[in-house]
């Protein structure tokens, strides 16, 4: 937030005379989810920086600056409604992006219907938000099904089974841990145990776990609850496979542990930071310059989210009329950080999802997909 | 299954003893003021902050930090008992709602000031695991059970035999008798509330480095406190110890049997089913019109 | 008749806002009937019968719900989806009520409490029915109320209605029995009144009016989640009453004003929001404990003195 109001002063004081388009942001400032809420404000802040230090956005032979117009909805819907209402009638911006929560974004996504604003997420997963037939909703980051997707190919591969799931009891957990027992079926499925965002006690868990045998356990949470499971997981005495989300390859996640306790745990990621591709490389850099750590998921998610709009606005050659965005958007094919970006009839793109490992010595390796294939180091 | 229920109910004793710390606090508080302090959970919090503060910038010394979160809360507390409590004494809604309030102010202002990010207590007990059998815990588990351990006897002690502790109990018992014998029950007020949020960082500062330090960890500690101190029947010291740890052990226990999304759920239901038996709860005793 | 005249012209103002104002405070107004609707309810029980309940909200949850997937999955009428929801509220509130109401003052909140949490966890986790934590989307809207204007006047009767509910029970004998239970119940039953009957009727009454609040607000947000049920939920009800004035008329409508309508004019200020709120709650039970119904009562009051 901070980082806005410098940027924001700095804008205005470097750039009264120049033209401005504020673009709306959604997203949790304050609240429990507020540390995920970080990681993707920091996404939009480093694209709204790059993108006015060339001197904004070229639309029409003029050049505009961003300025975000960035609303805390607490993982409200109500809260999200009016916030999206303030953004597409008060605030006029063209296009908004971002949200965390599944719930927040189902509330948000008709208001975006009912004016005609393009709403762009970025973070929350929960499949059914593409299946309201809203021609104004569109998703960057990969929804459960297909992060499940990805894994449920990997894991079948490697044959582990019974697989146990410890989840967050909200909309990412439980959508992940319904959609895997789906593609893996309730024979391999083994213990399924929830907890609340907030608590911090796994011991239950733990003994089940213990007692149901499992081959491996898959954590449906991010990574401040993850450090915790896992530590408690191998304080136990446990030497499960761990599988965990995007959040668990970070290097942030790494230093509340160390990796020989994680033996190996795979994540599935939707950005591998040292991954040795180009666009991956030259994000994390500029990232860690920025921010002084590892790049995470959702900030890549986000980065491209802004720069996806800006693109939008340029192919559309508008920077107000959202009727037309939405039109650029549903059309156009750009390079993201996080790969090729195409949005499907239903607005859902299809980024690649990885599944990344631990090595003992605190790097990552990619296992899949067999393309991208890397050793420790690389991943 | 024998060896899973061990490890539970190790567990239950080991997060029951933190709801003991908090309820001691509420049940202290509540006797001599009856004043039902909601806001007892981010001052819980608070303490696992200040600590955190100390053990990273001051001293790297844990059981220094401890103490001194304890004593910077005592401070705490009496600016809210005196700036807040006691004028609102006798009028229960605007209690509630004052606490409310706090508890809003005091946990935004943490995520204003330290971010929303959790913080680590990097502390060598939580490094080091006990082996009980086959079981593994780490050290600091079984610390929280004993240090709390120590301090209900402590407790125990100084309520029985101490001047102050023997003012506080007959504040609790009546308070207008207790002032006709001249006691200063405004110092006692004072006193108690500075004792029972002194207990509440006790349990932040204890919690921090097994589970982080983030702005919401006090919520269910408090809820779960309050529960404990129902159970165990309002007013009564025993009452908040046994309630507590029953809390905590029937909460591990039950996801043995139960799914546990219903994890919380247990406990409550537990605590109403108890309480429609005996409504003053296990150690209370029964007051017309309370019950 | 010139008692009338100033809530008359109010009345005129409101309804005919749509054509005044723009969409945005529409919004957020519509926010504010669908908050008191509610909070009318809550009154009822805490304001004039003195039952401090802190899961009232989870009823606005059950009849939310039961709206959705009578409107959605059974594919039900929206006035009867409706109605049935108002309806499966209150008799959730009167068979809950009836357990909470075997304990009194501390006991009782916290049973509430409990009751409000594991209505959340059923919300929550019953993914089959609920649709679980990701929200339940898909809700229409009535169909000749669709757009916001025409829901904001929905809204505004719905509220109205409670309103005139809350008028008809506080002036009726049953009003007054509440009011007696909550001054004295001992006295209130050797005259020979039943307390358990009376205090269960209000907590269903209350319950059922949480339904309707809860049903329109996921028919305006379009969508139901967990997350607008929850435990701060409930407690925002209670803040709204006592603050706007428990045990008044006006209380509710004054209370949804401040509590929805003051975090929406903060949004500037993002993180200290809340800490603004927090602190000004703590001021006003210092300060203004008969809440905001009682400062502009003093005032009149104030005014009436001087102009002798």
């Amino acid at each position: 937030m901070r980082f806005t109001i410098l940027l924001a002063a700095c804008l205005a004081a470097t750039a009264a005379a120049q033209d401005k388009v504020a673009v709306g942001v959604v997203t949790s400032l304050t609240g429990p989810m507020a540390p995920p809420g970080k990681f993707q404000m920091n996404g939009f802040n480093l694209a709204a920086e790059e993108i006015n230090g060339a001197g904004g956005i070229d639309v029409g032979g003029r050049k505009y600056l961003v300025e975000l117009k960035v609303y805390d909805t607490r993982a409200n819907p109500a809260e999200g409604a009016s916030a999206m209402q303030r953004l597409t009638t008060v605030d006029k911006v063209p296009v908004v992006l971002g949200e965390l929560h599944s719930g927040v974004a189902a509330a948000e996504a008709p208001v975006a219907q009912d004016y005609g604003v393009p709403l762009i997420l970025t973070v929350p997963t929960g499949p059914n938000l593409t299946e309201q037939g809203n021609r104004f909703l569109f998703r960057v980051n990969a929804s459960n099904d297909q992060l499940n997707l990805a894994l449920a190919d990997f894991v079948a591969g490697q044959g582990w089974a019974p697989l146990s799931f410890i989840a967050w009891n909200n909309d990412a957990g439980r959508g992940g841990v319904n959609g895997m027992k789906k593609l893996i079926g309730e024979a391999k499925t083994g213990y399924v145990g929830y907890f609340n965002v907030g608590d911090v006690d796994f011991s239950s868990h733990v003994s089940n776990i213990r007692a149901a045998n499992a081959r491996a356990v898959m954590l449906f949470m991010d990574e401040e609850p993850g450090s915790l499971a896992i530590k408690q997981i191998r304080d136990a005495g446990l030497k499960t496979q761990l599988i965990g989300t995007l959040a668990m390859g970070s290097d942030r996640f790494l230093k509340r542990l160390d990796a020989a306790r994680l033996e190996g745990m795979v994540q599935y990621n939707a950005f591998p930071p040292n991954a040795n591709t180009p666009r991956i490389r030259a994000f994390s850099e500029r990232y860690k310059k920025k921010f002084g750590e590892e790049a995470h998921g959702f900030a890549a998610q986000s980065y491209d989210g802004l720069m996806l709009a800006a693109a939008a606005m340029r192919k559309a050659g508008t920077v107000t009329d959202g009727k037309a965005l939405r039109e650029a958007l549903a059309s156009l094919e750009h390079d993201g950080v996080i790969g090729r970006i195409k949005f499907d009839a239903k607005g859902q793109a299809h980024p690649p999802v990885y599944v990344t490992q631990w090595c003992a010595n605190g790097t990552r390796r990619i296992l899949y997909p067999e393309a991208f294939k890397a050793d420790c180091g690389a991943g | 299954m024998a060896q899973a229920l061990l490890e539970q109910v190790i567990n239950g004793l080991m997060t029951g003893s933190v709801y003991v710390l908090v309820a001691l606090g509420m049940v202290l508080i509540y006797g001599v003021m009856h004043v039902l302090n909601f806001a007892h959970g981010v001052l819980f919090m608070l303490g696992g902050y200040v600590c955190h503060f100390f053990f990273t910038r001051v001293t790297g010394s844990y059981v220094l930090s401890l103490l001194l979160s304890m004593v910077v809360l005592a401070l705490v507390g009496l600016a809210v008992e005196r700036g807040v409590f006691r004028p609102l004494q006798g009028n229960l809604r605007n209690q509630v709602i004052a606490s409310l309030g706090l508890i809003l102010a005091i946990e935004n202002l943490v995520v204003a000031l330290w971010g929303p990010n959790a913080l680590q207590l990097r502390v060598a007990s939580t490094e080091t695991l006990v082996a009980l059998g086959e079981l593994r815990f780490p050290a600091h588990h079984l610390m929280i059970i004993g240090i709390t351990a120590v301090c209900v006897a402590l407790m125990f002690g100084f309520l029985k035999w101490s001047k102050l502790g023997t003012a506080i109990r007959a504040t609790s018992q009546d308070r207008n008798a207790a002032m006709v014998v001249g006691i200063p029950v405004e110092k006692v007020d004072m006193a108690t509330f500075c004792l029972g949020t002194a207990l509440a960082a006790l349990g932040g500062a204890l919690v921090g480095p097994l589970f982080l330090v983030f702005p919401q960890m006090g919520d269910a500690p408090m809820v779960k406190g309050l529960a404990g101190i129902l159970l165990g029947g309002m007013g009564s010291v025993p009452g908040a110890v046994v309630g507590g740890l029953i809390i905590g052990v029937t909460e591990s226990v039950s996801t043995l049997f139960l799914p546990t999304d219903y994890r919380d759920s247990v406990a409550f239901a537990v605590m109403v089913l108890i309480l429609l038996g005996r409504p003053q709860g296990l150690f209370g005793v029964r007051v017309r019109g309370e019950a | 008749m010139t008692r009338f005249a100033a809530p008359a012209a109010l009345l005129a103002v409101l309804y005919f806002a749509p054509a005044l104002s723009g969409p945005y405070l529409l919004h957020v107004l519509v926010l504010c009937y669908l908050y008191a609707i509610p909070a009318v309810g809550l009154n009822l029980m805490l304001g004039y019968t003195g039952l401090v309940s802190l899961g009232h909200i989870a009823f606005a949850g059950i009849g939310g719900y039961t709206a959705a997937v009578l409107m959605v999955d059974a594919r039900l009428g929206y006035w009867s989806a409706l109605a049935v929801a108002v309806a499966a509220a209150g008799a959730a509130g009167a068979a809950i009520g009836l357990v909470c109401l075997r304990f009194r003052s501390h006991f009782f909140m916290i049973v509430t409490l409990a009751f409000g949490l594991m209505l959340y966890s059923v919300m929550n986790n019953w993914d089959d029915v609920t649709r679980g934590a990701a929200g339940f989307p898909g809700i229409p809207r009535p169909p000749a109320f669709t757009t916001l204007e025409s829901f904001y006047r929905l809204a505004l009767t719905g509220a109205l209605a409670a309103f005139a509910v809350q008028w008809l029970v506080v002036r009726s004998d049953f009003g007054r029995i509440l009011i007696a239970l909550r001054q004295d119940e001992r006295l209130a039953e050797a005259k020979g009144v039943n307390a358990t009957l009376y205090k269960t009727a209000v907590f269903a009454l209350g319950s059922a009016l949480a339904g309707l609040g809860g049903a329109l607000q996921v028919s305006f947000l379009r969508v139901a989640a967990p997350a607008s049920f929850n435990l701060a939920e409930s407690i925002n009800a209670v803040l709204i009453v006592i603050v706007g004035g428990a045990g008044s008329l006006a209380g509710p409508a004054l209370g949804a004003l401040l509590f929805v309508g003051l975090p929406e004019y903060l949004r500037v200020a993002a993180e200290w929001r809340l800490v603004v709120f927090g602190a000004l709650l703590v001021l006003i039970t210092l300060f203004a404990p008969r809440g905001i119904a009682g400062v502009i009562d003093d005032g009149w009051r104030r005014l009436a003195r001087r102009g002798r």
